[in-house]
């Protein structure tokens, strides 16, 4: 969709951009430095089986020497070739922008781009192709897969100029967006999954049922976790809903208890659902948080993807 | 309903709700905004924190506001007063007669002022929120009643006239008034017509003979206004009564002033009360005197006569709340005959054989002035035209029997402190003298009993004596009297109930004298003659000194017939006036009258202040003359004639209240609102409301448990 878009030439989106490329080039070269093979190479000519011709087939995958050796006709067959697809699904709702009072931590949607970012990066670097979308209550905006190197550069402005807002529509957008994501790809969901909406994990199941391997990072502002606040407050909110005045002393445990409810939920559905669950917090250094997440990835035999 | 505050001062207190105001403003954090991304679960926190009713802030600054205020209402004594003080319950126009109680006892003091002054302050406030075109009238309460001030429709009208008359020194006449209201409501067309009665509620003041005629008649609506329920206006003590005796018997001349004292409380007794004896205008003795709870004591006061001029006193104590009922008049003329009316009942033209011959030598030897008995000889047949009042004392020697209903002035005249002495002898009638004089002699008489010749007579049986007539018989005249002979004697039975005693009696233990006493007066009988027909007594030496002293001794309370004392409003009848019409009463407040003779005689009857009232006469021509003219100074040679001496009825000094019951049932048909003054006034007041700060701190000490626990709770 924005494949053709002119990068703009903002000063502040460049300096974004480049603050991205730098900070996921580094987080990524870091991680793969030593143990990275390139999957480029024979992936996809990796003979698979032998099959007796029939008519029909190509003449050109006969295996001449085969013929040769036994007088039969035989065609080789070959394994998958086709590079992997990811699709990276940004949330950029209102609750997104959720800017931390801890100024040390970095904001939501300054950790998400960046999360995003490297991810892409590591999908370019291995030659997969890799795609973002971003949404609120609807797509916002799609940036299909590629594989190219250069298709970097669109993720990373596509991240530079998103905007937090609107509310979070998770269940619609993937009940829109399922149709177009391609078969057996990754699909990588990055939110707050901060939402009103219930049945969230039917959707996700939607996702699974199509062969997509499903990632979910949760990611949550350390304030969001624990309400550190104190005294008299009126929270306003990002998205839609009404303001309240309140003292979060009065509340902190309850809201403890039901914001790890909420963990609990999608963690224990994830697990149902075979997709891979990684919380993360904002004050948890990224790196600290991919490199467990890759570490368990390979643990499981899951390299092959990332 | 209504509320008061004893201490309203403490009201001020109420100002201290600010601190825990201004302490939540200075420490209430100040609200913040802040971003949030997720505000539904704050909501759903919220929504679940709220069941578990945690303190509210405000809540608890309420209760500490709360707390404060209550504590400063409870020191400030609040009072709550049922009953509606006022009496408007429309706004059409009425008509209202104020029956103002001016008696003595309105000046019982309270807060600086009198009842009265409040009174009138309640009367005038309420005239303030009369409904337009009401008419009001003033009446006094105190006997006699006049209308202060007729109908008017102006509230200020009756101030000034309101504000100088003062309570008088006269008794309530709650009855009377309402009588003479009553037609004046009939003069207006006003059809909400009231009758306002602001008084202390004495007893007194309520006599039911003057509502007997107005009871079944009156149903208009009265508003009874109380003020003696204003409890610091204890009126104490009062002086209730004066007399003034002469000791005749002794030698030296001394004057006995015998006092009588109440104490109105009904809880407190009275202790060292200061009294003292004012004579002249000069303080003569004091002492001091306790009196038990709702009782009266006696106390005597002697002092010796110095001249012969008259003695104006009065008798004073300490004050209390009502002044007026502290101190008490009295005059006194010293050194005045006895004025003794001898009555012979067996007369005789031969002088020595009369009745009277020898005790008529006896009293009067030379001079009256040598023993100060002035007698005046009379027969029974006589007696009509005596007035008994001109005398001390009356002797009735030997007679048969007295005049149709004389009988009862004699029993007036003892009842108000003449002297009666009785003889017996041969032409008595013992069955008049039981049936008749019941009432004033002790005894019956019985039989004579008479001694032959041979037999041995009666004598006295003599022995030393305390009594004050025999006690200065010493032992040779006691001698001398044991041979005094008696061959007759009249013996006697004691009637029922009645009380005497017998200071003489013969060997044979017959009573020979017996001397009781009637009201204020004295009555003795000698149960033989006074003449030698029954024995020899009047020729003996001991006969003079004897009767005499028996004389004067029965004449100590003569001092009530010779001086006049009256009671405030009583008329004062100037029986023999001077003949030529120049007469004239110098009034306690040293005003002149020139009183108006009516049919030779003088009849005063502005007796309105209590003190002692000169009389004096002049030979010259009045030349004044109505009783209210003033003359500028007496007549030259005016003359004193005597005084008379008027005090309060102690009566309204009595803190005896009528109930609500009790007027209730002296008006059966009328609607009758009882009110309190203070609620008028806003006076301060307990008696008659009920306190509430004892509630308001049980309150205050509730909050404060609310309050901690609600705090420990959080």
């Amino acid at each position: 969709m924005n494949e053709n878009k002119t990068i703009k030439l903002d000063p502040e989106i460049l300096s974004r951009i480049a603050s991205l490329n730098v900070c996921a080039t580094k987080l990524v070269e870091g991680l793969l430095s030593g143990h990275h093979r390139s999957k480029h190479t024979g992936s996809s000519v990796e003979f698979a089986d032998y099959k007796d011709y029939t008519p029909g087939d190509e003449i050109k995958h006969i295996d001449w020497k085969m013929v040769a050796k036994t007088d039969k006709h035989q065609i080789k067959q070959f394994g998958q070739s086709t590079n992997l697809k990811a699709t990276i699904l940004l949330d950029t709702s209102g609750s997104m922008g959720y800017e931390s009072s801890n100024p040390k931590t970095m904001n939501k949607i300054d950790y998400a781009r960046t999360l995003v970012a490297s991810l892409s990066y590591l999908f370019l670097k291995q030659y997969d192709a890799v795609g973002l979308s971003l949404f609120n209550e609807s797509l916002i905006s799609h940036v299909p897969p590629r594989s190219k190197p250069n298709h970097f550069k669109h993720i990373l402005h596509e991240l530079a100029v998103l905007s937090p807002n609107g509310i979070t529509k998770l269940g619609d957008i993937i009940e829109s967006m399922i149709e177009r994501l391609p078969r057996r790809g990754i699909l990588i969901l990055v939110s707050d999954f901060l939402t009103k909406e219930s049945g969230v994990e039917k959707k996700l199941k939607l996702l699974v049922a199509r062969g997509l391997e499903v990632i979910l990072f949760h990611i949550l502002d350390s304030d969001e976790v624990s309400l550190p606040f104190n005294g008299d407050i009126i929270f306003e909110s990002l998205e839609d809903d009404s303001s309240i005045q309140l003292d979060p002393a009065d509340i902190r445990e309850t809201y403890q208890r039901a914001i790890q409810d909420q963990i609990k939920y999608y963690r224990s559905h994830c697990v149902k659902l075979g997709i891979d669950y990684i919380f993360l917090e904002t004050s948890t250094p990224l790196e600290q948080g991919l490199t467990y997440y890759l570490l368990q990835r390979k643990n499981l035999g899951k390299h092959r993807a990332l | 309903m209504n509320f008061n505050f004893l201490s309203p001062f403490y009201l001020l207190g109420a100002l201290g709700v600010g601190v825990p105001i201004l302490i939540h403003l200075m420490t209430r954090r100040q609200k913040k905004h802040q971003r949030f991304s997720a505000i539904y679960l704050l909501s759903q926190s919220k929504n679940r924190a709220i069941k578990q009713s945690k303190p509210n802030r405000k809540f608890l600054l309420f209760i500490r506001c709360l707390c404060i205020a209550l504590l400063s209402l409870a020191m400030a004594n609040p009072i709550f007063l049922p009953g509606d003080s006022t009496n408007f319950e429309t706004n059409d126009p009425s008509a209202i007669v104020f029956i103002l109680d001016d008696s003595y006892s309105m000046a019982t003091q309270i807060n600086q002022k009198s009842y009265y002054t409040h009174a009138v302050k309640a009367l005038l406030d309420t005239n303030k929120s009369l409904p337009a075109k009401s008419v009001y009238s003033v009446v006094l309460g105190s006997s006699p009643n006049r209308v202060l001030q007729h109908w008017t429709v102006r509230p200020e009208k009756a101030k000034n006239i309101l504000e100088l008359n003062q309570p008088s020194f006269r008794t309530t006449e709650i009855g009377r008034a309402i009588k003479k209201s009553l037609p004046l409501l009939e003069e207006v067309p006003q059809k909400n017509k009231l009758i306002y009665i602001l008084t202390d509620r004495d007893k007194n003041g309520w006599n039911e003979e003057e509502f007997l005629s107005i009871s079944e008649t009156t149903s208009h609506t009265f508003n009874i206004v109380d003020f003696s329920e204003m409890k610091h206006g204890i009126n104490k003590t009062a002086v209730e009564h004066i007399e003034v005796q002469q000791e005749f018997l002794s030698t030296s001349r001394v004057i006995r002033v015998k006092v009588k004292i109440a104490n109105l409380s009904q809880l407190k007794p009275v202790n060292k009360l200061k009294v003292s004896l004012w004579i002249n205008g000069k303080e003569q003795t004091e002492g001091t005197l306790d009196i038990p709870t709702n009782s009266s004591t006696e106390k005597e006061f002697s002092f010796p006569l110095q001249n012969n001029n008259p003695i104006n006193g009065e008798v004073r104590i300490e004050d209390d709340s009502l002044l007026k009922d502290n101190l008490r008049f009295f005059s006194y003329q010293p050194d005045q005959t006895i004025k003794t009316l001898v009555v012979d009942g067996d007369p005789n033209t031969v002088e020595h054989q009369s009745e009277t011959f020898y005790l008529e030598r006896a009293l009067n030897p030379f001079t009256s002035s040598l023993s100060n008995i002035e007698l005046t000889l009379s027969t029974p047949a006589e007696l009509s035209k005596r007035n008994l009042f001109d005398y001390s004392v009356i002797i009735l020697c030997n007679v048969h029997n007295l005049p149709f209903g004389y009988e009862q002035e004699l029993e007036k005249f003892v009842l108000r402190g003449g002297a009666l002495f009785v003889t017996l002898g041969n032409q008595v009638d013992a069955k008049f003298y039981n049936e008749k004089l019941g009432n004033i002699l002790p005894v019956f008489l019985k039989s004579v009993y008479q001694i032959a010749k041979t037999d041995e007579p009666f004598r006295f049986l003599i022995k030393p004596s305390k009594h004050p007539v025999l006690k200065v018989f010493k032992e040779r005249t006691l001698e001398e009297m044991k041979s005094i002979e008696f061959q007759s004697i009249y013996s006697v039975e004691a009637r029922e109930n009645s009380k005497f005693t017998t200071p003489i009696v013969f060997n044979n233990k017959l009573p020979a004298l017996i001397e009781s006493t009637t009201g204020k007066g004295k009555v003795i009988l000698f149960v033989s003659s006074i003449d030698r027909d029954w024995n020899n007594f009047p020729i003996q030496p001991t006969f003079l000194p004897w009767i005499q002293r028996w004389i004067k001794y029965a004449a100590r309370g003569l001092d009530s017939l010779i001086q006049k004392e009256l009671l405030v409003g009583e008329p004062f009848n100037w029986e023999n006036p001077p003949k030529n019409g120049k007469a004239y009463i110098v009034a306690p407040e040293g005003k002149f009258i020139a009183p108006p003779y009516v049919g030779g005689n003088i009849t005063f009857k502005k007796t309105y202040t209590p003190g002692v009232y000169q009389l004096y006469r002049s030979s010259r021509t009045p030349n004044l003359e109505s009783e209210t003219s003033v003359p500028a100074h007496l007549p030259y040679g005016a003359e004193p004639a005597g005084s008379f001496t008027v005090n309060i009825d102690p009566t309204e000094s009595h803190s005896t209240k009528i109930s609500n019951e009790e007027i209730n049932n002296l008006l059966p048909k009328a609607n009758i609102i009882f009110s309190n003054g203070y609620q008028k006034l806003n006076l301060n007041k307990t008696n008659a409301g009920i306190p509430l700060s004892t509630y308001f701190v049980m309150l205050v000490g509730a909050m404060l448990l609310l309050e901690g626990w609600l705090v420990r709770n959080e």
